[in-house]
């Protein structure tokens, strides 16, 4: 039996992996993600956890084709600079159907799609990817 | 004793981006290129490579729960019906659960009835509703539906997922009236554990499974409501194929005009336990209130449900606070059998 | 406090299938050993690596490294700053000659990248960047770097062939370098047509995965006979490492911070040369740019113009080839910039000199400046 994927670390951080919780510095104001032991623009350690926006537009983008072990069947992977209004985010982006469809300012929301996958038998890892908006607002 | 009635309160749906054309199926199998015309399925939707039953199933019960308005704490039941689960032992529903916010004080099981397990799990938040035991329920039916390469499922199975939050009558999108389950031991389909796809009876998924449990299910329901297929605005049937229920509600005395906003896959294939179901939420998408739906899930093995639904004045709030069925029916792209192959795992890769 | 290289030694950037990391580590540190006189003295070894725990499936290296050279008995430790971890080592060697904990330190920086195939590596590589985020996702080594690139360049509004004048410099550079890995030259214009790592970054903007040690005798100025060079300065910060993270990504925080304190402690005017950490082509414009060599947008142009190449106006920019050519055996880089550093101002380096050099400017840094290091080299 072989697993290369940690149970716990994942485990742990589910509530930011799966719903996009950032932390608001009740100090200077601004918001990051993921989040930290201390605000990493003034050094508060009074945070608080707040959901972030689900929807935001890409600043900047990349089509990956140096691909790290266990992801090969998702190859190309799709991934972007957020910018959600509150904060920015990177996160792969996904249901990109050809590289030349990104575009700065293109609009991407959040859903649940598989990342990692331990083998035949180990964990799977969800997390929350962005891809193009379904319905324009 | 008086029916136990429920609300349907949010309602979602969910199809990923690719679409197969059965064709491609057809070219690659040698089978006859017309073979597959009988099916009344043109392509089928395909889950893409960072996608399985989970995640079809969250996003369905994301814009399920956005429409029921509700907070997702709100939810003390979780039923996943699937029979693609993404582990064969460790619930789905408690990731989907966590995912949604909903956790941790909820039921969360993963059923399994071939395609009705989700509709098992309706019929159960009916009950657990209307006793009082819950405030609110999610029923989810998703499915990467598995079929044997080359075999004449392949055809059909499709992904895609569909959900329900049911609570109380009060404030609800439309109202559960009644609701009838007929079941038998029937091996119409099965696929036996460990197996990765499933194997059928042909011919015989036909008569003594789909339209016998079916038939009787909904008779039955009509029966005891005093109603008739014309008190009906809409009808849906579970859609293994494009054919099979188009025949079921004929047969039934229902016509073309009740059946087409529920029928789905012709456009995107079988999607299993979202078949039935994503044709209820592509009908409530469009229903009026007091309108009138007979829905009628099937699985093998096999049994059927057959429930009688009201539409309430509530619906039209509800319709634009999430995606529409119509709105994952236009966003797609044809792509290839080799895609398919890779996506779907159907490719033997070293890990 | 000034010290001074008494020795350096470098091994060929290659892939080394035939030779362990040790033996990589013994081939640099015996050279080093030699040109500064002999084992006498060096009372201390730091070891610079950042993957060969994982690579070389072994943990206190440099205890195990130390005996393994015949030096048992001296002290040793462990230094890892991911990309950083040369010019951390040399860092805390100096801080170890200056608190008069050691007399003479060797440092040795090694590191192997090919001991696994290549799709096992960038998974390791990608632990470079924030793991908190990033290591649920299969960005590899060059996603951020390519975001940066596409930001940088739709910013200030720089064409694609403008970026490629840097690996072409590079490699002309590499070419008289005996050490380089890539030490052949290539045209602009080959740069975009080049295989595609993460767009817009090519592999020809990126480093190559190559296996190399190199190594210095470090002392301070009782101990120090006849040195090739003093290092008069070494500064560090931390930053965001975070393209997300920082308001100004186009600026590595942490360099901007590190310069500012060297430049405090030390004149930093009149460069002969620079050995920046080049890890892909965005990386170098940003760094350039970040220490005011070039204004913001125009490090591009600035380079296409010739200014950083040999006989060049500016500061002679990367004779080593840099990164991007020399290579870029993560732990050992920053080892290689300073040796390289050391010999350009004792005017023996056997590659492609700064005129007449008697100061040089090396910058280390992990990813996108989760830290910084900057050190200055001066001849003696």
């Amino acid at each position: 039996m072989s697993m290369d994927l940690s149970i716990s670390r994942f485990w742990r951080k589910k509530e930011i992996i799966y719903k996009l919780n950032g932390a608001k510095c009740k100090s200077c104001g601004k918001v990051h993600y993921p989040p930290k032991n201390a605000c990493p623009y003034c050094g508060s350690r009074e945070l608080e956890l707040v959901e972030l926006p689900r929807r935001g537009k890409l600043i900047s983008y990349t089509t990956i084709y140096a691909i790290p072990e266990g992801a090969r069947h998702q190859s190309p992977i799709y991934y972007g600079l957020i910018d959600l209004g509150v904060t920015k985010i990177t996160a792969e982006l996904t249901d990109i159907v050809n590289a030349n469809s990104l575009k700065k300012d293109m609009e991407v929301e959040a859903t649940l799609r598989k990342t990692q996958e331990d083998r035949d038998a180990g964990l799977i890892y969800y997390v929350l990817k962005f891809r193009p908006v379904l319905v324009q607002k | 004793m008086a029916t136990p009635k429920a609300g349907i309160h949010g309602w979602g749906a969910y199809i990923p981006i690719y679409r197969l054309p059965l064709s491609d199926i057809a070219k690659i199998w040698g089978w006859h290129p017309d073979q597959y015309k009988g099916l009344a399925v043109e392509s089928k939707a395909i889950a893409g490579p960072d996608e399985d039953s989970l995640t079809m199933g969250y996003e369905a019960a994301y814009n399920a729960i956005k429409r029921s308005k509700i907070e997702p704490k709100k939810i003390s039941a979780i039923f996943f019906g699937t029979e693609s689960k993404p582990y064969a032992v460790k619930p789905s529903a408690t990731i989907i659960g966590e995912a949604l916010g909903i956790t941790p004080f909820t039921m969360a099981s993963d059923l399994e009835f071939a395609c009705r397990a989700a509709s098992e799990g309706m019929r159960s938040l009916i009950g657990m509703a209307a006793s009082g035991l819950i405030d609110y329920g999610l029923a989810i039916g998703s499915d990467t539906a598995q079929a044997n390469p080359g075999d004449v499922l392949e055809f059909t199975a499709a992904s895609g997922a569909a959900a329900f939050v049911i609570g109380r009558t009060s404030n609800a999108s439309a109202i559960i009236e009644d609701s009838v389950t007929f079941v038998t031991d029937t091996p119409d389909f099965w696929r036996r554990a460990s197996q990765p796809y499933p194997l059928h009876g042909e011919g015989f998924t036909g008569e003594p499974a789909y339209f016998y449990h079916i038939e009787n299910a909904v008779k039955a329901l009509l029966e005891r409501n005093g109603l008739k297929p014309s008190d009906f605005d809409y009808a849906i049937f579970h859609q293994p194929n494009g054919k099979f229920p188009v025949k079921v509600g004929q047969d039934l005395g229902f016509n073309m005009d009740q059946m087409k906003d529920g029928l789905v896959t012709p456009m995107i294939g079988n999607t299993y336990n979202a078949s039935a179901l994503m044709g209820l939420a592509r009908v409530l998408d469009k229903a009026k209130p007091g309108q009138k739906i007979l829905l009628a899930p099937f699985g093998s093995g096999a049994g059927s449900d057959a429930y009688l639904i009201t539409v309430t004045d509530e619906v039209e709030n509800r319709k634009p606070l999430a995606p529409t069925v119509e709105d994952y029916l236009n966003r797609k792209v044809l792509i290839d059998y080799a895609s398919y192959a890779k996506s779907r795992s159907i490719i033997h890769v070293i890990k | 406090m000034v010290v001074y290289v008494e020795g350096v030694g470098m091994t060929k950037i290659d892939r080394h299938y035939d030779y362990s990391l040790k033996d990589l580590a013994a081939n640099a540190a015996f050279a080093a050993i030699e040109q500064a006189g002999g084992v006498d003295g060096i009372d201390y070894l730091v070891f610079s690596s950042s993957l060969s725990s994982l690579q070389d499936n072994q943990l206190d290296t440099a205890s195990y490294l130390a005996t393994s050279l015949g030096l048992r008995g001296i002290k040793a430790l462990n230094v890892e700053a991911g990309e950083a971890s040369g010019l951390a080592a040399i860092s805390v060697a100096k801080s170890l000659l200056e608190s008069h904990q050691a007399d003479k330190v060797l440092v040795i920086g090694a590191e192997k990248l090919n001991e696994f195939v290549s799709s096992k590596v960038y998974k390791q590589l990608q632990m470079l960047y924030d793991g908190d985020t990033k290591s649920f996702y299969n960005i590899g080594f060059a996603g951020d770097a390519a975001i940066l690139m596409r930001l940088y360049m739709d910013t200030y509004n720089v064409d694609r062939e403008l970026m490629s004048y840097w690996p072409a410099l590079m490699h002309s550079n590499a070419k008289e370098n005996p050490y380089a890995m890539l030490n052949f030259a290539i045209k602009p214009d080959k740069v975009a047509k080049s295989q595609i790592l993460a767009d817009p970054i090519t592999l020809l903007d990126s480093y190559p995965l190559g296996d190399g040690a190199a190594a210095i005798v470090l002392s301070n100025k009782d101990m120090s006979s006849s040195p090739l060079a003093k290092i008069s300065a070494i500064e560090s910060s931390t930053g965001y490492g975070s393209i997300e993270l920082s308001e100004d990504p186009l600026l590595f925080d942490s360099l901007s911070e590190a310069f500012r304190r060297i430049s405090n402690i030390a004149d930093t005017s009149n460069l002969d040369f620079i050995e920046i950490h080049d890890s892909f082509t965005i990386t170098a414009m940003i760094i350039l740019e970040t220490l005011g060599l070039a204004n913001r947008g125009k490090a591009a142009e600035l380079v296409s113009t010739g200014y950083f190449s040999p006989g060049g106006k500016g500061p002679l920019a990367n004779p080593s080839g840099g990164l991007k050519a020399r290579g870029h055996p993560l732990g050992a880089t920053g080892v290689y910039q300073i040796a390289e550093s050391s010999l350009q101002v004792a005017n023996k380096f056997p590659g492609v000199k700064a005129n007449n050099a008697k100061k040089g400017l090396v910058v280390s840094l992990n990813g996108l400046g989760s830290s910084s290091y900057v050190a200055l080299v001066e001849g003696v």
